[in-house]
């Protein structure tokens, strides 16, 4: 009787034991090899989420196949797999609540999708972009660079806010103009500037108009909506360039002011 | 000036802008305005070709949007030809062996976007504003031929057309031109498609290169036309 016909437990022999490492090992570099060829191939043509969505299912199914056809081997009844396999969800559900509330979360997120890869998002008080949604967690890359796992469970609960949900998002700026400057040549500029800029959209159009008389400015409303990827960008641009452009033809940015009136005449005069 | 030239003596002259291949110290550089770019490749063609507008100043969509400066309001079951433009983007395609790889993209006309729908299912479109039976202009213009079908059984007004770019074929010859159909099923819905019609030489299709060969080129136009 060799090494390999050495039982382990039951029926199972040591070569069994071995077969089914093999198998594990094998699918294991087949599903990497598979995967890793369908990002080659996809990567352009498919969005990162759907594509790392793709990735996933395709590697876990590869892994699960090749463990469901060995799992004989090593002496499992299936069907007697799924019994105690809920047996075990229910115990495992009662030992660990938070980790079961985090696997459910994560099933809804991914059925509800209210976050995809590489969304810009604010939840619970971090903003970032989502970088993985896995299915007990979901990773944030802060503006800063930094990496933050968010539990599912937090996740579901939060208030989620997706900068980039929307295709367009709007946005605005207020303007202060001196008093003495001619509003409507003001709006006219600044509807120019706004008019040039490819990406603030034509539709739905942009709103300049004056909203308010203040303490030391006519205040100009400039509303416009921009596609949701390119908003911030725009947004730090065309700033900058209303101001200079109203600079250019002499409309300037009041500092604050204010008119004191003297019920006497003044001592000053000598 | 349209066409393939070969790698060594590529230089043309498009309206007052020059751009070429030259070679300083040995180097092959292709160069217009202030781009520059270093070319390393022994042999090869140039090709110069107006291709799916939506590339400038980056491309963030893959619909085209035509505005009609004047509506055309069209009775039921009826059908018409007109002659619309759209915008000219010019790219300088390097052919080598077996792929092509875009060296620049450029055009005369500003670019512009608006949002089709709303914004949570809308889309981002290119902007353009067109005229009825509009004239082409070299390089900036050039003409899309639409056949509009009204089969529903109602008057429709329509003021703008929403195009997917993928599957659009651009000809360039004595005219740059494309065709395309617009079938509207009812006062508030079209559908939309860029048709092949042989008329000169072909353009090479960037956004083909781009996608999945599955995705359906037809465009559902939901939020209206006006």
């Amino acid at each position: 009787m060799s090494l390999l016909d050495l039982k382990v437990y039951e029926d199972v022999t040591v070569a069994d034991v071995l077969v089914v490492i093999v198998v594990v090992v094998f699918a294991t570099i087949i599903a990497k090899i598979a995967t890793l060829n369908l990002r080659r191939v996809l990567a352009d043509k498919m969005k990162r989420d759907q594509l790392e969505l793709l990735t996933k299912i395709v590697y876990w199914s590869i892994i699960i196949i090749a463990l469901l056809s060995v799992a004989p081997l090593l002496g499992l009844n299936l069907s007697g797999l799924l019994v105690a396999g809920g047996i075990a969800g229910i115990v495992i559900g009662f030992a660990s609540q938070s980790v079961v509330a985090n696997l459910v979360s994560g099933i809804f997120l991914m059925i509800e999708r209210p976050v995809k890869l590489g969304d810009q998002v604010e939840v619970g008080g971090v903003s970032g972009f989502i970088e993985d949604i896995n299915i007990m967690s979901t990773i944030v890359r802060t503006y800063d660079g930094l990496y933050v796992r968010i539990p599912n469970e937090k996740v579901f609960t939060s208030n989620i806010v997706n900068y980039t949900g929307n295709v367009a998002r709007r946005f605005e700026y207020k303007i202060g103009i001196r008093y003495n400057d001619d509003a409507d040549k003001a709006v006219e500029i600044i509807k120019e500037v706004v008019e040039n800029h490819p990406f603030v959209l034509k539709y739905p159009k942009p709103d300049v108009f004056v909203e308010d008389l203040g303490d030391n400015a006519v205040i100009i409303s400039v509303r416009m909506w921009a596609p949701a990827t390119e908003w911030f960008a725009v947004k730090m641009e065309l700033l900058y360039k209303i101001k200079k452009e109203l600079e250019k033809n002499g409309i300037e940015i009041p500092f604050p002011q204010r008119v004191v009136w003297f019920a006497n005449e003044l001592g000053l005069k000598r | 000036m349209y066409g393939v030239y070969e790698l060594q003596n590529f230089h043309v002259k498009i309206k007052d802008l020059e751009l070429g291949i030259f070679e300083e110290n040995g180097i092959k550089i292709y160069r217009r305005d202030d781009l520059k770019k270093v070319i390393v490749a022994d042999s090869g063609r140039v090709v110069v070709n107006p291709v799916e507008p939506v590339n400038l100043p980056k491309n963030i969509t893959r619909y085209l949007m035509v505005e009609l400066d004047e509506p055309i309001v069209m009775e039921p079951k009826n059908s018409e030809k007109v002659t619309l433009t759209f915008p000219i983007e010019v790219a300088v395609i390097l052919a080598g062996k077996k792929s092509l790889e875009v060296l620049d993209v450029f055009s005369f006309v500003k670019p512009k976007y608006a949002l089709y729908g709303d914004p949570r299912n809308g889309v981002i479109c290119r902007y353009w504003k067109s005229e009825v039976s509009g004239e082409e202009e070299d390089f900036v213009k050039g003409k899309l031929e639409v056949e509009i079908n009204n089969s529903s059984g109602e008057w429709v007004e329509i003021g703008k057309l929403v195009f997917d770019v993928y599957g659009m074929k651009i000809y360039y010859g004595e005219s740059v031109v494309a065709f395309a159909r617009a079938n509207v099923i009812s006062e508030k819905v079209a559908e939309t498609e860029f048709v092949d019609k042989r008329a000169g030489k072909k353009s090479i299709e960037l956004y083909l290169a781009r996608r999945i060969p599955v995705v359906k080129k037809k465009f559902v136009m939901e939020w209206g036309f006006v």
